[in-house]
């Protein structure tokens, strides 16, 4: 039913409309503004004066403390900001993200993480300025109702009679300094931990993680400091791996790492700087065992050159015999001509039995990205689509348009095993930021 | 043929009544955004008429504009962004009484909305500011007042904004 026309809002409200508003209202509003606004808010009328004080998530960041004219050290004031906020606030706070990464140095927040520990702090998020290694108080492990905890940089020491967050269910640990019996004790007391992130700048000995309820992992650093032993559940995992003693260690642990994670679906991987040298030989063709449970594969940089890497990335599209997606962007500065590892004959043995699509991020018609398009579409009998990012080509007119129809008379040249697939390019429109298919070749 | 099969599946609707005595007919389906109503429902209270005495008819015409357009199925995730954008593109006013209906109507999306769109009137902005754009009167002395800049001092410091918009 249409409403009925011409009526106006008669209704008449009283001035200070917001003032009226129920408490849990005001509360979502105050939540939404930066710490130092919401404080601003008690000034206004004698119903707001307090307001502010109830608020159950608190976010601090050097925003609160620079101003031009200031005399006071920027850690003194922000010091005494935060006894303010001590002395003023009541009740419980739930949430609590101190991001002062910017910083030359840091404030001392012990008595502040004392203070959330005895307030039912669940959500601590705290980011301190890079290499000035606080050292967190040991009232942190006092925080028994913690659910999600996010530390960079600082350095923790639990208490040896520390029995664990039992109620964790996020932790994510980076450029941390902690003892590795530490860390693996620490994780292993967290049973519900489903979401781990950690990232060790230093080369640790063997961390044995223990998480039976673990269902994403994102690590950065060397592969052969880790042994996952009970990680029935997890289905993601990111991987930015430093090298470690030795190419062989890490092609070693890496295996081993693919065998005890046998619930994978979603795997993401990227080797660092210090395997550019390794040669393609040293990596190995394929895992011991056939990885039967990852869907989804992303590199996110692929090159040519550097050899190990990419022989390494291809030994798992070999191994992963469900694989259904792979998607990658491959860095194209130059033509690197045709690589040998690619070259179909290489793989004779191997049929992509499950892949249906296969997406390459920033294309621009280079004989090895030719390549690649070759073999999965020679090779992968159920190949839906080849998606392909032209907007890097087309915005830089890095290739004529007689180039550009080439590329496309060399697609459909290319044998497909998969009678259904089809090389689409993907068109990134900025304005709707939606992907449109602008041609399609079939 | 085809009138059987439309009569089996008829849509379950509602009607909502504004406190001014309008009366809107909407789907369950997308009524059912609001939790209060969902309640209702599944409290066999909805054969009837919903009164919703707190809402007068301007609100819940905008009210159920939201509804829709956050049920649509043909609409992608990019269209109704930009719809929420639009949406809270009126007087601060209108703003404020959406966000009381979508409280007492528990529409938890709505209400984010619109206090996001309040808070965005409070940032960065001078006391002074703050008051006049939300008919705020300060029953402050002068005295308690300056006591209350003086208890959270860098709450008042930096480059605040004083235009009304």
């Amino acid at each position: 039913m249409m409403p009925p026309k011409g009526r106006k809002n008669r209704r008449s409200l009283g001035p200070d409309v917001i003032s009226n508003l129920p408490d849990n209202v005001i509360d979502v509003i105050l939540m939404r503004l930066p710490c130092k606004d919401a404080v601003r808010t008690s000034i206004l009328s004698k119903k707001w004066r307090y307001h502010w004080c109830r608020l159950t998530k608190l976010k601090l960041d050097e925003s609160l403390w620079k101003t031009k004219k200031d005399k006071l050290s920027p850690t003194v004031k922000f010091t005494k900001i935060i006894y303010q906020i001590l002395t003023l606030h009541e009740g419980p706070i739930n949430k609590f993200k101190l991001d002062v990464v910017d910083s030359k140095r840091c404030p001392t927040i012990d008595n502040f993480i004392y203070f959330l520990s005895r307030n039912d702090i669940q959500h601590l998020v705290l980011h301190f300025p890079w290499q000035k290694i606080y050292k967190m108080p040991s009232s942190l492990f006092e925080c028994s109702q913690l659910r999600h905890l996010t530390l960079h940089d600082c350095s923790i020491h639990p208490p040896s009679a520390f029995k664990g967050f039992s109620s964790l269910v996020s932790l994510e640990l980076c450029r941390v300094t902690i003892s590795f019996e530490l860390l693996e004790s620490l994780i292993n007391h967290c049973p519900l931990l489903e979401r781990l992130v950690l990232q060790v700048s230093e080369i640790l000995n063997i961390i044995e993680i223990n998480a039976p309820m673990l269902k994403s992992f994102d690590f950065t650093g060397s592969i052969s400091s880790l042994c996952l032993k009970n990680v029935p559940l997890l289905t993601k995992a990111s991987l930015h791996l430093y090298q470690g003693s030795s190419v062989e260690a890490e092609n070693f642990y890496l295996a081993k790492f693919f065998e005890s994670c046998f619930a994978l679906e979603h795997v993401s991987l990227y080797f660092g700087d210090k395997f550019d040298y390794a040669c393609a030989d040293q990596a190995p063709t394929r895992l011991p065992f056939d990885h039967n449970r990852v869907k989804h594969f992303y590199v996110p940089y692929m090159n040519p050159r550097e050899s190990y890497k990419l022989s390494y990335y291809l030994c798992l599209i070999r191994s992963f015999s469900y694989l259904e997606s792979f998607e990658t962007e491959v860095l194209n500065l130059h033509d690197a001509g045709v690589v040998e590892s690619l070259e179909l004959e290489r793989f004779s043995d191997v049929i992509f039995n499950h892949l249906k699509e296969v997406k390459l991020k920033i294309f621009s018609g280079m004989t090895h990205e030719m390549q690649l398009i070759k073999l999965f579409l020679a090779k992968s009998p159920v190949l839906v689509r080849v998606l392909i990012d032209p907007s890097y080509l087309c915005i830089k007119n890095l290739i004529s348009l007689d180039r550009r129809s080439e590329i496309f008379a060399e697609f459909s040249n290319f044998f497909r095993a998969s009678p259904k697939a089809e090389v689409v390019y993907m068109y990134l429109d900025n304005q709707t930021s939606r992907f449109n298919q602008i041609v399609n070749f079939d | 043929m085809a009138e059987a099969a439309s009569s089996t599946i008829e849509k379950n609707n509602l009607t909502l009544k504004s406190s001014y005595g309008d009366e809107f007919v909407l789907e369950e389906s997308i009524a059912i955004q609001s939790v209060t109503i969902k309640n209702m429902v599944e409290d066999g209270c909805s054969s009837s008429v919903i009164p919703l005495s707190k809402v007068d008819t301007g609100t819940l015409i905008k009210v159920i504009e939201y509804m829709k357009m956050h049920s649509s199925t043909s609409s992608n995730e990019e269209e109704i962004q930009n719809f929420d954008k639009e949406f809270v593109r009126i007087s601060i006013k209108t703003i404020l009484n959406i966000l009381e209906a979508a409280n007492f109507l528990d529409i938890r999306s709505l209400l984010d909305l619109c206090a996001e769109a309040v808070a965005n009137r409070i940032k960065n902005k001078t006391p002074e500011v703050v008051r006049k754009i939300f008919n705020i009167t300060s029953d402050f002395t002068p005295e308690e007042e300056a006591e209350i800049r003086n208890e959270t001092p860098w709450a008042f410091e930096g480059d605040l904004d004083h235009s009304l918009d």
